[in-house]
């Protein structure tokens, strides 16, 4: 028998989210079920409008009350629901034990206060230290992320994309965070600055040993930062695994689907292979599997019943009928 | 052997006015493009990339140098004959959000060049609408669509469609499928690689995605600030790429497999400004190699054949 020495930190129950706008009902997240050991990267990938976002923003506690109705789940963290907690309470979680990485550096900052008063800001939220404290603490967080302490008194505008993106970061793990929600944290940056920011994270979240919930759509990024991997395709997650599982054992036909579409930097290929049709609309899903509208191997039986998320090999789970056979 | 040259870019400067300078946006590109090829223009953003493809075909007016299309000099030919060369060359804009006017259904954004064009009687432009609509993969149910109506994939073939109204001979590409999603990415990669085979058309692909101009094009250009630093056939550049810029690019792109081994060569320091840009080469503030010689303006040399290199350090770099 292995030996269980992990640990917990999130586990995510049958969370079902849903959008409503007049008499339409967008199903964002529907049912989706994960846990995140400690010191642990699980990359959620998916394209736009899968739920990747959602499932983030439930996490905080920042998912905007209309539009957004969480219909079912839990989100417990260090054993206690997230969900059922009192906005006060959440106050002390968030920014504190559980920060978040946005996409754009641009908005993510205020524009109108320095940089450094900015985390200098969060830290006193959170922390019990005085001003200068806090300040020293926030100069310290600033070149952690390779950004020159002096820096400190100037504006968002007055940084790069590649820097603002650090600044965000020295604001996310200025209180050090348990666990880190970074939402397509290098879309907006270029390659050699992406290359900059990855490196980083990576050794930031070895020296604090940070846990961390990366969501992306770039399958390269995930290969190399991530130790778990889920693919999420219209607010379910349709496979999931540790990252040999998913780059070297693939089973869901659209986790294959995203392989085989992806042009190659290392090969010339002589033709790509789209994946047929298009993303679902999530106001009106397909009945039963919500991929085998555009699924090469989908059978009549697919379009009836939604499959289940089932283990095939240990830790490496698929929501396919058809992989579901190969597995036994 | 003739190369059977489309366009001859010579010289090609575009400089902007800004309060704090001269912003040097091309500064200096030869370029010569064989018809029926594709050219892929790789580089960061703010590396001018996007104002050569709109220079090239004289979108906006060239500061210095010489454009020749189809043996005309576009920058000195008069309003009408320029108007009449510019059926021969479009682009195709990254945003299919912002390119499309939202006030105009599928049906009339594809048929109004044709009609602008006044050549075609209603018949031939409701055959040739329709034509055009079936051509790029537009189902006739979406013709009466408008944009908002409509998904990226959707959106972006319908540029693509208007863009081919006037049978060009020359399309600027210019970041056309960085704003979809992986799956339907490729869908709009082999559609164009479909188009370019009937229509025997001409590409510029301006991108920052190294994979996809490997799937597409033939020859590579890659830019920093401004210059071209390299150039040469697309699979000699991922062979063998020679300028120090270059490989960091290269290094740089994540690759969705667990088992390549990787040397990346992060660069320190930021892409420097190109307003009032200091002499001598521009990528020396992050290069790992620079020395006193880069402080020198540099030029293009063939350092193999067809393989140009911006750096006078290639042979101390090794």
């Amino acid at each position: 028998m292995e030996k269980e020495t992990k640990q917990i930190l999130l586990k995510i129950n049958d969370l079902a989210v849903q959008y409503t706008s007049g008499d339409s009902v967008v199903s964002a997240v529907n049912g989706v079920s994960f846990e995140l050991e400690k010191g642990e990267t699980l990359g959620l990938v998916g394209e736009t409008g899968a739920g990747k976002t959602t499932i983030a923003k439930t996490i905080l506690r920042i998912l905007p009350d209309p539009p957004a109705k969480i219909r079912s789940g839990q989100v417990i963290y260090n054993g206690t629901d997230l969900l059922e907690m009192s906005e006060k309470e959440v106050r002390k979680i968030r920014g504190k034990k559980i920060s978040m990485i946005f996409q754009d550096p641009m908005t993510a900052l205020n524009p109108m206060f320095p940089v450094g008063k900015q985390i200098t800001e969060a830290i006193k939220i959170h922390e019990p230290l005085t001003t200068a404290q806090a300040k020293e603490r926030a100069v310290q967080m600033l070149e952690l992320v390779g950004i020159p302490g002096e820096r400190y008194g100037e504006y968002p505008h007055q940084f790069s994309g590649g820097m603002k993106q650090r600044v965000v970061i020295a604001l996310a793990i200025a209180c050090n965070p348990e666990l880190l929600i970074a939402d397509e944290p290098t879309t907006a940056l270029d390659v050699t600055i992406q290359a900059q920011v990855l490196e980083m994270m990576t050794q930031l979240k070895e020296k604090l040993s940070t846990s961390m919930i990366l969501i992306t759509h770039d399958l390269g990024i995930v290969a190399e930062m991530c130790d778990r991997v889920a693919i999420i395709y219209a607010g379910e997650i349709v496979e999931m695994g540790n990252r040999e599982h998913i780059f070297d054992e693939p089973v869901h036909p659209y986790t294959k689907g995203l392989f085989e579409a992806l042009p190659s930097v290392n090969m010339k290929a002589k033709r790509l292979k789209p994946i047929e049709g298009l993303t679902p609309d999530p106001a009106n899903l397909p009945k039963g599997c919500k991929f085998h509208p555009r699924c090469p191997y989908a059978t009549p039986q697919c379009a009836d019943r939604i499959p289940e998320l089932k283990e095939i090999t240990k830790g490496h789970w698929t929501r396919c009928s058809a992989s579901r056979k190969e597995g036994v | 052997m003739i190369m059977d040259t489309i366009i001859e870019v010579k010289g090609l400067k575009k400089y902007f006015k800004t309060p704090s300078g001269i912003c040097h946006a091309v500064d200096g590109v030869d370029l010569s493009i064989e018809r029926g090829k594709t050219v892929g223009i790789v580089g960061e953003s703010g590396c001018g990339k996007s104002t050569l493809g709109r220079t090239m075909i004289h979108l906006t007016e060239s500061t210095e140098g010489s454009i020749v299309f189809n043996g005309e000099d576009i920058t000195r030919v008069g309003k009408a004959k320029l108007k009449e060369l510019r059926e021969k060359m479009q682009i195709i804009f990254q945003d299919p959000f912002s390119s499309l006017n939202p006030r105009m259904t599928a049906y009339e954004t594809i048929e109004e060049p044709l009609r602008i064009s006044k050549r075609f009687g209603k018949k031939e432009i409701a055959e040739r609408t329709v034509a055009l609509m079936r051509l790029v993969g537009i189902d006739k149910r979406i013709e009466n669509s408008y944009p908002h109506e409509l998904d990226g994939g959707r959106r972006q073939r319908i540029v693509i469609a208007r863009a081919l109204a006037l049978k060009p001979e020359l399309v600027i590409c210019d970041e056309p499928v960085s704003a979809l999603d992986v799956s339907i990415q490729a869908q709009i990669l082999n559609l164009l690689q479909d188009l370019q085979e009937n229509m025997k058309l001409t590409y510029v692909f301006i991108t920052h995605d190294m994979s996809v101009v490997r799937y597409l094009s033939q020859y590579i250009c890659v830019m920093y600030l401004g210059q071209v630093v390299e150039h040469c056939p697309t699979e000699r550049l991922f062979e063998n790429p020679l300028h120090p810029y270059t490989k960091a690019l290269l290094s740089a792109i994540p690759v969705p497999d667990i088992h390549m081994p990787r040397k990346r060569v992060v660069l320190k320091g930021e892409v420097t400004s190109p307003i009032n840009p200091k002499p001598g080469c521009r990528f020396f503030a992050r290069c790992p190699h620079a020395a006193e010689a880069c402080r020198r303006n540099q030029g293009l040399v063939e350092a193999e054949k067809d393989h140009f290199v911006m750096c006078s350090r290639l042979k101390e770099i090794g």
